[in-house]
């Protein structure tokens, strides 16, 4: 359903009806379009994440929202985290680092996200694609039931593939641009 | 260079100010995060002039694209304001370079001449051992790539050591008749695996790229992860700059120019061979 409004959206936003082509320029109308669609689909992830890390999501209900979640990556797509103590990266699939969120061990958690992001150009890839990366930041922090408290804010660069496509709608053919998430990156920040 | 950093302070404040929302207690931490270069995207667009403070893109067609005064308050911000190996007056004679009236220098993606140093780390032998990764933009009949250039792996340098030519420059050879003995004296070279170069041709480098996938595909390397990334910038001609991250409180962070030197020539190659490790 939520696929369905993306792609009504960029209808309405572009209006297309040619012909698919790999190389189609991305003028910056049309940037600005595919941007605001791409941080669509981030704040549905940053609602996402706070959803699954509450402690008041019943279990079965953050489950289906992890499912929901997966549905904004591509496949095999990976968190990256890194912590101030350690610059090496861990690698997580997107799905277990959305389980282990679900099961972090605090009584509370709230996480809040700042009202600033940073995207980059749209580049082209060899596979007609285009690629970007979103930079956003988050706050967690999470309370044990002995009163400890966990704080971090973390900058989350996500990579974002945008897809020339077409379907068939009234046997005309109809082009749009798709948007799916990537592998995230996942930095501590300095507190 | 501590006090210049407090001049540059209030440039970073405003960028940051202009769009600073409280979350909570979080005011200050959204400032710096406003004055940080979040990307190497971000590096470019504001080393270029093709940003607005709020970070907000502009387009050839704005009237601000470029701006030289947009520039000016931008570059300083660029450098790592607490190395002070990075000079004023070097730091000042850049910028006056790249922002000059009449011949203005830009930085840009698809521009060549910068590479990507990625410190990663592989088990080899059952221990983990740090491999550098240099890595080049290629461009591809349809948009571009990263592609692995050269390697750096301290086991096989230390394997492909020069030999000591003291010892082996005049005796380690195949005598000129050898193949009238169908090169049945060949054995002797293997008998000496130190030597083995001396049998190899005057101008022969040893490959690492190659040896690298060779082991990889032989089971011997196996990547773990990846550790650290800087870039190494030749674009503006003359000029080297090196490009790092800095993750630390304050308002001077992000994609930083963390080393900045004045070349010729001859020294771009010497540089080259030093980032290479050569």
């Amino acid at each position: 359903m939520k696929r369905i409004s993306y792609i009504l959206m960029l209808f309405i936003g572009f209006g297309l009806t040619q012909t698919l082509s790999a190389q189609d320029e991305i003028t910056p109308e049309r940037k600005r379009a595919i941007d605001s669609l791409a941080m669509e689909k981030i704040r549905d992830l940053g609602k996402y994440i706070s959803i699954i890390g509450s402690k008041e999501t019943p279990f079965s209900e953050a489950k289906r929202v992890i499912d929901r979640t997966l549905e904004l990556f591509v496949d095999d797509a990976q968190m990256g985290v890194s912590s101030l103590s350690r610059e090496e990266i861990k690698y997580y699939p997107v799905r277990e680092y959305l389980e282990r969120l679900m099961l972090l061990n605090y009584d509370n958690v709230t996480i809040q996200w700042f009202n600033i992001q940073y995207i980059s150009d749209l580049e082209l890839q060899p596979d007609g694609k285009y690629v970007g990366v979103i930079t956003i930041y988050q706050r967690f922090e999470g309370t044990s039931d002995d009163g400890l408290v966990y704080k971090d804010t973390t900058k989350k660069d996500i990579t974002v593939y945008v897809e020339r496509k077409e379907t068939q709608i009234g046997g005309k053919l109809i082009g749009f641009w798709d948007v799916l998430l990537g592998d995230v990156r996942v930095i501590e920040t300095m507190k | 260079m501590k006090l210049h950093f407090f001049l540059l302070l209030p440039v970073c404040i405003a960028m940051a100010d202009l769009h600073a929302q409280s979350i909570g207690e979080g005011i200050e931490d959204e400032r710096a995060l406003y004055a940080e270069t979040k990307q190497v995207n971000q590096f470019l667009r504001r080393f270029n002039g093709e940003e607005n403070v709020q970070g907000e893109r502009y387009y050839p067609e704005d009237r601000q694209y470029h701006n030289r005064r947009l520039r000016k308050k931008y570059l300083p911000i660029l450098f790592n304001l607490e190395n002070d190996i990075l000079t004023q007056e070097l730091k000042e004679e850049f910028i006056d370079l790249v922002t000059d009236r009449k011949d203005p220098k830009y930085l840009a993606f698809h521009g060549g001449d910068w590479i990507a140093e990625l410190k990663t780390l592989f088990t080899h032998k059952g221990q983990d051992k740090e491999m550098t990764l240099f890595l080049k933009l290629q461009e591809e009949k349809v948009g571009s790539k990263w592609i692995i250039d050269h390697i750096y792996f301290e086991p096989f340098t230390r394997a492909f050591n020069p030999p000591d030519t003291n010892i082996f420059n005049d005796k380690e050879f195949l005598h000129p008749l050898s193949h009238e003995v169908g090169f049945m004296n060949i054995f002797r070279l293997f008998n000496k695996p130190d030597s083995l170069e001396y049998y190899a041709a005057k101008n022969y480098t040893p490959d690492y790229l190659t040896l690298f996938l060779y082991e990889i595909k032989k089971g011997n390397l196996k990547f773990k992860t990846v550790a650290g990334l800087k870039f190494h910038f030749f674009q503006i001609d003359d000029w080297y700059f090196e490009l790092s991250y800095f993750n630390r409180s304050g308002y001077n962070t992000g994609w930083l120019i963390s080393n900045l030197m004045k070349i010729g020539p001859e020294d771009k190659k010497i540089l080259m061979k030093y980032i290479y490790h050569e």
